[in-house]
């Protein structure tokens, strides 16, 4: 070495450059030693052995290259201590077998163990370069080779197994312990192993035992009974996995049971007589009904099976409800059955069916369905509305007055008809309004405010309109009896609502003639109005007003009598008259005759009401008859009340006008809503039209495409659309 | 989109000559000529009553088509009367000058209504030439049967039978429009009759077509 060189050199050791031999007969010698430890360790005497040495002999045989030599000892070793066991378990009996299986597993565990700390080594380094198996992966395969691949053995292990499970499903008590250590061992060697020799023969025999179980059941049981049944051994078989299968098994048995008991009876359950889904909810079965749900969430359509028949039982028996003659005779118990049945298939979603959206949505959807089904339901509802504001929410708190408001808005919210809806509970309003019969002003307007929110500004205008008609007639008229009241003296009391016409239901007015003490009062009150609002028309609404006279009868009796102002009219005659004939009451009064028959039947026909006498005696009003002055007349009341204008529902004829005046407030909607469309289209085809009209205006009611089309044929001949020259389908905006 | 100009006749033409140069006389001379023989002395228009003797000279019905034929030729604005200035470009077109060859376009003219560019035009300027009030956008049933057959009855006859008779029978239409008018000329030529197999009312055919169908279905079974 130079030291002069410019590279500092390392100073270094070098092995000998000569092989060492090692001496084949020391290789034979030291095989032999661990051959015989190994023989002690599955002999349980490995207490006796040196770990130091035999460590040091097997890291010797590696190190001198003789590790082929000692792994194929080991493989040969150990294989035939295995055959030995393989026999030793073969000829366990009976119960016996897997005992003994068990406990030559964790023998031999123990024995690899050991095995393996000597051999460590080898495992290390001649293992990984000969790219063969390590120690404990060779014990294993070893031990499924030989022990439960050993033909005598492998049959037997499967059928003992399952064996145990069937006796266990059939109520027996087993060794769980044992069965955990055996599955174990199974996962242990490899999940190949275990899927092939247990868990693959145990879903298929589970299936087959699950298939006969359940054709059983179905014939036997109830629907109620089998669900229960089923979720039994549902929560069986998890906890089977759970004592003494491998975690992963779970998924797959529980999808066998839920294919079996529920998957493949789903429909014959469902539809079952006298206990199947609807049975349950008619019944408002929520044990039951929350266990099909729950089970039937397991498998693929469950829920849409129970889904579908529940929306088509709720159209239904929907349908039935709506089209029932005699029930639709009383609207306002109609309504409230509606409402009943929303309640109660609300508590079903929400106790049994874990608020499922779908489910809502279901029960929404079947609603919308049925109550459009009857076009008087708004008309209806509306009515029940005017009942619950007009006396049925007396004394109610706050929260009771809006949880019943807040119902019936849902019911609102499924009506097609809006627009219907909003005309009659106008008029119902207005009623309300004029007679001052209404439980809670807070009660209507949370109501307006309600109707607001879910419809628009537009739709409420009016209505609150009306409630600013009321208000201001109550200051106009302390005003007027505070200037006049020195002329007004001792004349009738007068109260006056001025109605804004347009806000206002329409009534055709029939003027009738007011008896002059009240016509003087009139005349005086329209001067005064007039005098402060000028530009502004008067007229009186007869046919809306009340009145309270003071009567006297025979013996002297006196009464208050609250009546209509016709009747006010009538009775008035009779200052004059004792008895007029139907005609001259008709004359002098100028009241139309169906209004007039109505009256005088409230006057003279009615028990406990008849301040009037009427000959002949009938019950219906001929234009003959002869109305008397009832001297007899009695009443336990002072104040009686003859006239009301209450809301009811409308007769035939009445209804016919309403739904014409419905129609034709439609066609300018219409118009408009084409109008607008076209406007910022300007060319459209016929269909797009038909379904942008529908939904512009769907808030408020269902345009029928028959009336659209003649709506467009009217804006054609008026020039605000043409067709398109070439394309006949196309039409186009007009500027 | 907007109907043809005003229909007030214009009066100031038919005064012989008086505005005319001497070059259009000329030219015009025999047909005025003609114009004379049947216009109103007073009024100096073919009234009603000129047409009448018109039809008689030419042997052809009062009612006949061709006569709506020549009327559409002359661009005439008002039903039952020609005045000077629609007599010449109606005869000038027809190259015709004196009765006898009037007569013999009238075949020819027949000919020229019939092809279809011309149709069309001929079969809205009938219906216009109904509107005989200012603002009339619609002529009555009656009347539009009547205009049917007239107009449409050879080509399409068996369609306006059956049109027709639904017209008559129904009472939702009393008038009828140019959008309905033009629809049914549309309706013959696009869907086959009797079978009615393309007829799909959700397109955009006018309401009275698809009631019309409907009502033909219904009698049909």
């Amino acid at each position: 070495m130079n030291s002069q060189s410019q590279r500092r050199k390392n100073f270094k050791i070098e092995a000998f450059k000569h092989k060492v031999e090692l001496d084949p007969k020391y290789a034979e010698r030291t095989w032999k030693v661990l051959e015989h430890a190994i023989h002690e360790i599955y002999n349980n005497n490995a207490s006796r052995l040196s770990f130091e040495e035999l460590y040091r002999s097997a890291y010797n045989m590696v190190l001198h290259k003789y590790g082929d030599k000692l792994y194929s000892g080991l493989v040969a070793t150990m294989t035939a201590h295995l055959n030995k066991i393989a026999k030793s378990v073969e000829s366990a009996q009976g119960g016996l077998f897997l005992e003994k299986l068990n406990h030559k597993w964790a023998d031999h565990n123990k024995a690899l163990q050991m095995i393996r700390d000597i051999l460590m080594y080898m495992d290390r380094s001649y293992v990984p370069t000969s790219h063969k198996t390590p120690v404990h992966e060779l014990g294993l395969n070893l031990w499924s080779d030989h022990i439960i691949h050993s033909p005598n053995i492998q049959a037997r292990l499967q059928d003992t197994l399952l064996d145990l499970v069937q006796r266990e499903r059939t109520g027996d008590v087993i060794n769980r312990g044992l069965m955990r250590n055996i599955t174990k061992m199974l996962m242990d060697l490899g999940s190949s192993v275990y899927q092939d020799d247990f868990e693959k023969p145990f879903l298929d025999v589970s299936a087959c035992f699950y298939s006969g179980e359940s054709q059983q059941f179905i014939e036997c049981c109830d629907c109620g009974s089998y669900l229960k049944k089923a979720e039994r051994r549902l929560n069986e078989e998890m906890e089977r996995v759970s004592h003494y299968l491998d975690a992963k098994t779970e998924v797959k048995i529980t999808s066998v049971v839920e294919r079996e008991m529920i998957a493949n009876h789903m429909q014959r359950l469902v539809h079952m007589d006298n206990s199947g889904l609807v049975n349950m909810l008619i019944d408002d079965k929520y044990d039951d009904l929350s266990r099909m749900y729950s089970l039937f969430k397991r498998v693929p359509e469950g829920l849409s099976t129970i889904r579908d028949v529940m929306t088509s039982y709720l159209r239904e028996r929907g349908r039935v409800l709506v089209t029932d003659t005699e029930r639709l005779k009383d609207p306002v118990e109609f309504v409230q059955c509606l409402l009943n049945e929303k309640d109660k298939h609300d508590k079903i979603i929400s106790t049994a069916f874990n608020n499922d959206k779908t489910f809502q949505n279901a029960l929404n959807s079947s609603f919308e369905y049925f109550i459009n089904l009857n076009n008087r339901s708004p008309e209806f509802i509306s009515l029940y509305l005017d009942d619950k504001l007009r006396k049925g929410l007396k004394g109610a708190s706050e929260e009771e007055v809006e949880v019943v408001l807040d119902k019936v808005m849902m019911l609102f919210r499924y009506l097609q008809e809006k627009d219907v809806f909003e005309k009659y509970y106008k008029q119902h309003l207005a009623k309300r309004l004029l007679s001052g019969k209404t439980v809670s002003d807070d009660a209507e307007r949370s109501m307006i405010v309600k109707l607001k929110t879910e419809c628009g500004y537009q739709f409420t205008s009016k209505l609150e309109g009306m409630f600013t008609d009321m208000k201001t007639s109550e200051d106009t008229m302390l005003d007027f009896y505070a200037k006049q009241s020195a002329e007004l003296g001792d004349g009738p009391t007068l109260a006056v609502q001025i109605l804004t016409t347009g806000s206002w239901p329409t009534q055709p007015t029939a003027a009738c003639n007011l008896p002059p003490e009240i016509l003087t009062v009139c005349e005086k009150f329209r001067t005064y109005y007039l005098g402060t609002h000028s530009g502004r028309r008067l007229t009186w609404q007869t046919n809306m007003g009340t009145a309270d006279i003071k009567a006297t009868f025979g013996k002297g009796h006196k009464h208050e009598l609250n009546v209509s102002t016709y009747q006010m009219c009538v009775l008035m005659l009779f200052n004059s008259a004792d008895g007029l004939t139907y005609r001259e009451i008709e004359q002098a009064t100028e009241v139309p005759a169906l209004d007039l028959k109505r009256c005088l039947q409230s006057l003279a026909c009615v028990k406990g009401k008849n301040v009037l006498r009427k000959e002949p005696m009938s019950k219906d009003i001929s234009e003959e008859d002869v109305f008397y002055f009832n001297d007899k007349f009695t009443s336990k009341f002072v104040k009686v009340k003859i006239g009301t204008v209450v809301a009811q529902k409308e007769s035939e004829p009445e209804k016919q006008e309403t739904r014409q005046r419905v129609e034709e407030d439609r066609k300018p909607q219409i118009e408009a809503a084409i109008v607008r469309i076209m406007k910022s289209r300007r060319v459209l085809d016929h269909n797009s039209i038909v379904a942008e009209v529908t939904k512009q205006l769907q808030s408020r009611f269902l345009p029928n495409p028959v009336v659209i089309k003649k709506r467009i044929e009217s804006l054609i001949e008026r020039e605000f659309l043409e067709r398109d020259k070439a394309d006949r389908k196309l039409y186009r905006y007009l500027a | 989109m907007r109907r043809s100009s005003n229909r007030k006749s214009s009066s100031a033409s038919a005064a012989a000559g008086s505005g005319s140069t001497k070059a259009a006389s000329k030219e015009f001379e025999k047909i005025d000529h003609l114009f004379n023989v049947y216009a109103d002395k007073s009024s100096a228009i073919i009234d009603p009553e000129g047409i009448e003797q018109l039809c008689s000279s030419l042997e052809v019905d009062y009612t006949d088509v061709r006569i709506l034929m020549l009327a559409w030729k002359m661009k005439a604005q008002k039903q039952g009367f020609f005045t000077l200035e629609e007599w010449r470009t109606g005869l000038k077109a027809l190259r015709a000058d004196s009765m006898s060859k009037l007569k013999k376009a009238l075949p020819e003219l027949d000919k020229e209504v019939s092809r279809p560019t011309d149709f069309l035009d001929f079969y809205s300027y009938a219906f216009r030439y109904c509107l005989t009030e200012d603002k009339q956008k619609c002529i009555d049933i009656e009347s539009a049967c009547q205009l049917l057959s007239l107009v449409l009855g050879t080509q399409f006859g068996p369609q306006v039978d059956k049109f027709t008779e639904y017209l008559k029978s129904q009472s939702e239409y009393k008038v009828m429009n140019m959008d309905q008018w033009m629809g049914f000329y549309r309706f013959c030529n696009e869907i086959p009759f009797p079978s009615l197999e393309n007829y799909d009312s959700d397109l955009a055919w006018p309401l009275i077509l698809d009631n019309f169908v409907e009502w033909f279905r219904e009698n049909q079974k």
